[in-house]
């Protein structure tokens, strides 16, 4: 089943007048459970695209389908409420709240949405508990290591079970122990709960645990392959 | 959990909130007790006004306030006292006889107003027998005067001294009579003792030949609230023949000074705010360019706009409001402690005193100074921390995760 599809997106920006084109005419269908991995030279436009996919930046010509809806018309309330529900996102690095700690982050999101305290409190244990970090609850992000904090971040962005996890170089500031430790963890949510994730990197680790590689140059996709592990 | 969120953000940059908050502490205070000190003021004179001798209530003859002559007498007393003992709260009352008259010693003379009065009546009235500095108050005999110290050095005499009175009597001849100086009395009013003697009715209604006929009668109500009412309700059982005029309807001046006083101070608490919005203004923004990359975090990770302006005005709401109450009980208990001792201002007393203020004023808290400082202040903070909150609103995700 699909979950999200672009039809000829493109991504032009101003850098003082002179058009950049982050993106030229991409067409992606990415399937339901999906462990895709988005590779390229730095500046051939992964986050460009990440950030489309994830309704963050809205693409300059083209659509996009998250789970067969446009959501490009949609408008910016609508498209917050489609983020805070739909997606989620870890970034290379600044992810979490400082003054909330590990168990508060997580349970940010659910906040947003509404749900009771104590329901959120329980699911954001779960969460911590099965990714193995119940020891942070109470920590707030000066006291955890990078590695700890991109732990929350993703404990925070599959608490809410979203179609999509969308991850920015995640590991760029880790290094290849702690990086490989995130992967497992995640590689382990996806294959445990059939969530998607859909990374950007040039970190050959993670490019090897891509069980589909799309491979982009100068803003299009160079090559796009299965690969089964 | 927003304001969880904009209470730890208060104190993530301590120094930084603790000086917006002590200035605010500082202007709250700073307000609470110049308005209280003015209050304190304007409420003194005007209640040296009412208990020297205006007292709440006066009723006199229709034409007498127009035209204050002794031709303009009561028509029915045993209307007035009646009226006046059915009348629900009404505490007390006194007679008066009061003319313009001549006082005259053997060095000098001074004219004034002469008022006859029954010694223990007006005393539940006034407060000039408590005023009394040599010498004693009225005793009921006849030919005894009480007089202003003031008076009393102009005209060179001192205790137990003769002093002769004249004034017009009601058939039109001139009224004179021989006096003795009982007593000396001082209000804080230096203009008022040099203008008022007293002495008592009886005396002056012989002086003036106008057998048992008062001018005045001076009423004190239980609760200053219902003067108005009170007065009404008089006025109606009284009908026509009659002027019943409140302390309000008397002194229209200081009633309205104390009016204008409460609105000057409610200028004084904007004010105040104004100087202070800029310090939120200041701390807003910085907080909020402080933190463009957890904005976008937040944005990102799909929090409203209207949440994300919401949890901005939070964090000013609640350092004013801290700030609030911090200098609100440092200005309560200021206004407090300096009311119980009073605020010595002996130096300027003698200005004061024509204006009809005692040396020792006690500053007053009312109702309306506290809840201007509780809206005024916190609603300065919210409109000063609308251009940052909007900032906030206005950052893309995208530009605000990448900023550096
Ligand atoms: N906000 C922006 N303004 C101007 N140019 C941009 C902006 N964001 C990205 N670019 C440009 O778009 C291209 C793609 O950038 P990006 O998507 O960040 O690539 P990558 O993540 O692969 O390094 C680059 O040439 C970059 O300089
Ligand atoms: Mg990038």
């Amino acid at each position: 089943m699909e979950v999200i599809r672009l039809e000829g997106v493109h991504k032009t920006y101003s850098d003082n007048g002179v058009p950049v084109h982050a993106l030229r005419g991409i067409d992606l269908r990415i399937e339901k459970g999906a462990f895709v991995v988005i590779a390229g030279p730095s500046g051939s436009g992964k986050t460009t695209l990440l950030n489309v996919m994830g309704a963050l930046d809205a693409p300059t010509q083209g659509r996009v389908f998250l789970e067969s809806e446009d959501i490009s018309l949609k408008s910016k309330d609508a498209i917050a409420a489609i983020r805070l529900e739909k997606l989620g996102f870890v970034f290379q690095a600044y992810n979490l709240i400082p003054v909330l700690t590990a168990m508060e982050n997580v349970e940010f999101t659910m906040m947003l949405m509404g749900i009771d305290q104590q329901k959120r409190r329980e699911r954001a244990m779960e969460v911590l508990g099965e990714l193995d970090i119940e020891e942070l609850a109470n920590k707030r992000p000066n006291e955890m290591s990078g590695g700890q904090q991109q732990r929350v971040a993703v404990a925070r962005a599959i608490v809410t079970n979203p179609s999509i996890i969308l991850a920015d170089e995640p590991t760029a500031n880790l290094d290849s122990e702690t990086g490989a430790n995130l992967l497992d963890l995640m590689q382990r949510m996806n294959r445990e709960h059939g969530l998607t994730f859909i990374f950007s990197s040039h970190d050959q680790q993670v490019i090897e645990r891509a069980r589909r590689l799309i491979l982009l140059r100068d803003g299009m996709i160079e090559k796009d392959e299965i690969l089964e592990p | 959990m927003l304001l969880t969120i904009a209470w730890r953000n208060i104190w993530r940059n301590r120094r930084r909130s603790l000086i917006i908050m002590t200035s605010i502490v500082v202007g709250v205070a700073f307000a609470m007790l110049t308005d209280g000190l003015s209050i304190g003021m304007v409420q003194q004179m005007l209640d040296n006004q009412i208990g020297s001798h205006i007292s709440h209530i006066q009723i006199h003859a229709k034409g007498f306030n127009d035209n204050q002559v002794i031709q303009n007498a009561i028509p029915d007393r045993q209307l007035v006292e009646r009226a006046l003992g059915e009348t629900k709260g009404v505490q007390t009352w006194s007679r008066r006889v009061i003319t313009f008259g001549l006082l005259s010693s053997a060095l000098n003379s001074s004219g004034g107003l002469i008022v006859g009065v029954e010694p223990e009546r007006e005393s539940a009235v006034t407060s000039i027998a408590a005023s009394v500095v040599e010498g004693s108050y009225l005793s009921g005999k006849p030919n005894e005067v009480v007089i202003g110290r003031r008076m009393a050095e102009k005209l060179g005499i001192g205790l137990g001294d003769k002093v002769v009175g004249m004034a017009s009597a009601l058939g039109g001849d001139v009224g004179s009579d021989l006096f003795r100086v009982v007593g000396m009395y001082q209000t804080v009013s230096s203009e008022f003792d040099k203008k008022h003697m007293f002495t008592s009715l009886s005396g002056m209604q012989d002086m003036l030949e106008m057998e048992q006929r008062v001018l005045e009668y001076a009423v004190i109500v239980d609760n200053i609230e219902d003067v108005d009412r009170i007065a009404k309700e008089l006025r109606t059982t009284l009908g026509d023949g009659y002027e019943v005029l409140s302390y309000r309807d008397l002194m229209p001046m200081l009633v309205y000074m104390v009016d204008m006083y409460g609105q000057m101070m409610l200028v004084l608490y904007v004010v105040i705010g104004l100087a202070m919005i800029f310090g939120i203004i200041n701390t807003m923004l910085m907080s909020v360019f402080e933190r463009i990359q957890e904005f976008g975090v937040l944005m990102a990770i799909g929090m409203k706009n209207s949440a994300v302006f919401r949890m901005v005005m939070a964090e000013a709401l609640l350092l004013s409001a801290m700030g609030t109450a911090a200098g609100m009980l440092a200005g309560v208990a200021g206004v407090l402690a300096l009311g119980a001792v009073g605020i010595d201002l002996s130096l300027f007393a003698e200005g004061l005193n024509s204006f009809g203020v005692g040396a020792v004023i006690y500053p007053q808290l009312t109702a309306s100074s506290i809840l201007s400082v509780v809206v005024i202040i916190p609603l300065t903070a919210l409109l000063g921390a609308l251009y940052p909150a909007l900032k906030a609103t206005r950052l893309q995700p995208v530009t605000a995760i990448r900023y550096v």
